[in-house]
């Protein structure tokens, strides 16, 4: 083999300066993260609200959470599997689902903080901008949107989130640019458009298309909407239905297995310093014992 | 060209960034609150150029006297001539760290209320003062063993080795 290089020396490895944990796996932007959690000094320990959203392939994350010293503290939480609850059991990470699990998340704050009296936010999504108006009792509850790190175009579904929660009637300071159905060249927000995505309309549209075209494809593709008889004139009164549902009982199931005695470990737990003595003078006996059996068949042959 | 007496100068050590701790700023700096009154010291982080202190009080500890949005206000001792000034900065959260020189009185406080309550309840009187450290106690001295030392005559071809 032909000698080659070696890239990374010892000195290299020593020199080396790892990035922040969080920022190695890629999952935090901590120039974001920053700028979303720092409190006005003179707020003294007030909590500053995030409202974050994260999609994986198969589930939607919804989550208020504040900062602490001691680590990130979440008010309440939703996710898209928690639907088939409501009524909604496909489709779990499209626009619409979106938008009921940013409404979800919001009825459920509200309540826990006995707020959703005062707050009703928009019960009939009309796909126009909406914002909380402050109640006589007390103002609206706050939080800044925390999308992560997804590319912010015009109709991602974060936003979807973020619809949901505002019409669920708390005060997240935004702007209508980034909402599906925003025309750039007029720089208006069509609310046609943007009540059809809530409602699930771009997916219907999709389904007549392949309907007709080609049948074989919408088949395989929507096979679970076909399952449990989804029509493409059902989607809007289905997802109706579902918000319905939402803001009748927003409440959290309880789990019902009790939490474990002691906590998983997921790494070796570290030994005390007897503990390593130990296992040290057992290692030697076992070499000597090895090294005195290997001695005694030299000396056999 | 003469040596040049900026604000910054001379600081090329005190305000560089620790070996293998340059870039990002861990959170925690942003999340302390302080309230006035409180001991902090001052310690510049050399990554944020905003709201920096003069390089004269790095490492000087002071109190909390002004809170803002971003920064606190620090009443620092400083030596002017044949005086101390209280002077008076504002610093950004990030070149500011909690004291810990009260920690020690703050802990000696709540266990001497709780030593004051509990004679109370006994009905005893108790002194919480510290007392300095007393001379140490006598004691005797262990397996001692006598050797006297006495004076070897004088060899005089041994001691001159080598310079006769």
């Amino acid at each position: 083999m032909p000698y080659v290089k070696a890239q990374k020396s010892k000195a290299y490895f020593k020199r080396f300066q790892v990035k922040f944990k969080r920022r190695r796996e890629g999952k935090t932007d901590y120039r974001a993260r920053n700028r979303l959690i720092n409190q006005d000094k003179n707020k003294y320990n007030t909590p500053k609200y995030r409202f974050v959203a994260r999609f994986t392939n198969k589930d939607i994350v919804a989550q208020i959470v504040h900062a602490s010293i001691s680590g990130d503290i979440v008010l309440a939480a939703a996710y898209a599997h928690e639907l088939p609850r409501y009524g909604l059991e496909v489709g779990l990470t499209n626009y619409a689902a979106a938008y009921c699990v940013g409404l979800l998340l919001v009825r459920r704050t509200l309540k826990q903080l006995e707020m959703d009296a005062d707050y009703e936010g928009n019960v009939e999504a009309t796909g126009e901008d909406f914002t909380v108006e402050p109640a006589e009792t007390r103002r609206p509850f706050r939080a800044l949107l925390d999308v992560g790190l997804v590319k912010t175009t015009t109709g991602n579904r974060v936003f979807g989130v973020l619809k949901g929660a505002l019409d669920g009637g708390i005060d997240i300071p935004h702007s209508e640019k980034r909402f599906a159905g925003f025309n750039k060249d007029s720089k208006q927000l069509d609310p046609e458009v943007h009540r059809k995505y809530i409602y699930g309309g771009h997916v219907a549209a999709y389904m007549r298309t392949l309907m007709e075209d080609e049948p074989e494809k919408y088949q395989s593709h929507f096979s679970e909407f076909i399952k449990r008889g989804i029509e493409p004139d059902n989607v809007e009164g289905m997802y109706q239905k579902v918000h319905a549902a939402i803001r009748a009982n927003p409440e959290a199931k309880k789990l019902d297995k009790a939490p474990p005695k002691e906590h998983k470990r997921y790494n070796p737990k570290k030994l005390s310093y007897e503990e390593r003595k130990a296992k040290l003078i057992d290692r030697l006996k076992a070499l000597n014992s090895a090294a005195g059996a290997d001695n005694d068949s030299d000396e056999e042959d | 060209m003469p040596a040049g007496h900026g604000v910054r100068s001379r600081t090329r050590d005190s305000f560089s960034r620790p070996f293998r701790k340059k870039g990002y700023i861990p959170l925690t700096t942003y999340l302390r609150t302080y309230k006035i009154g409180d001991f902090v010291d001052v310690k510049v982080n050399g990554a944020v150029h905003k709201g920096m202190p003069h390089k004269f009080y790095h490492g000087r500890t002071g109190r909390v006297w002004n809170v803002t949005k971003r920064a606190i206000g620090v009443e620092v001792n400083k030596q002017v001539g044949n005086r101390i000034i209280r002077k008076r900065i504002h610093v950004r959260v990030e070149h500011v760290q909690p004291s810990r020189c009260a920690e020690e009185f703050k802990m000696r406080k709540v266990k001497n209320d709780q030593l004051k309550a509990e004679a109370k309840a006994n009905g005893e009187i108790i002194s919480t003062k510290r007392q300095p450290e007393g001379p140490k106690p006598g004691f005797m001295v262990e397996g001692a063993t006598l050797e006297t030392v006495t004076p070897i005559p004088y060899d005089v071809v041994n001691d001159l080795k080598g310079g006769y």
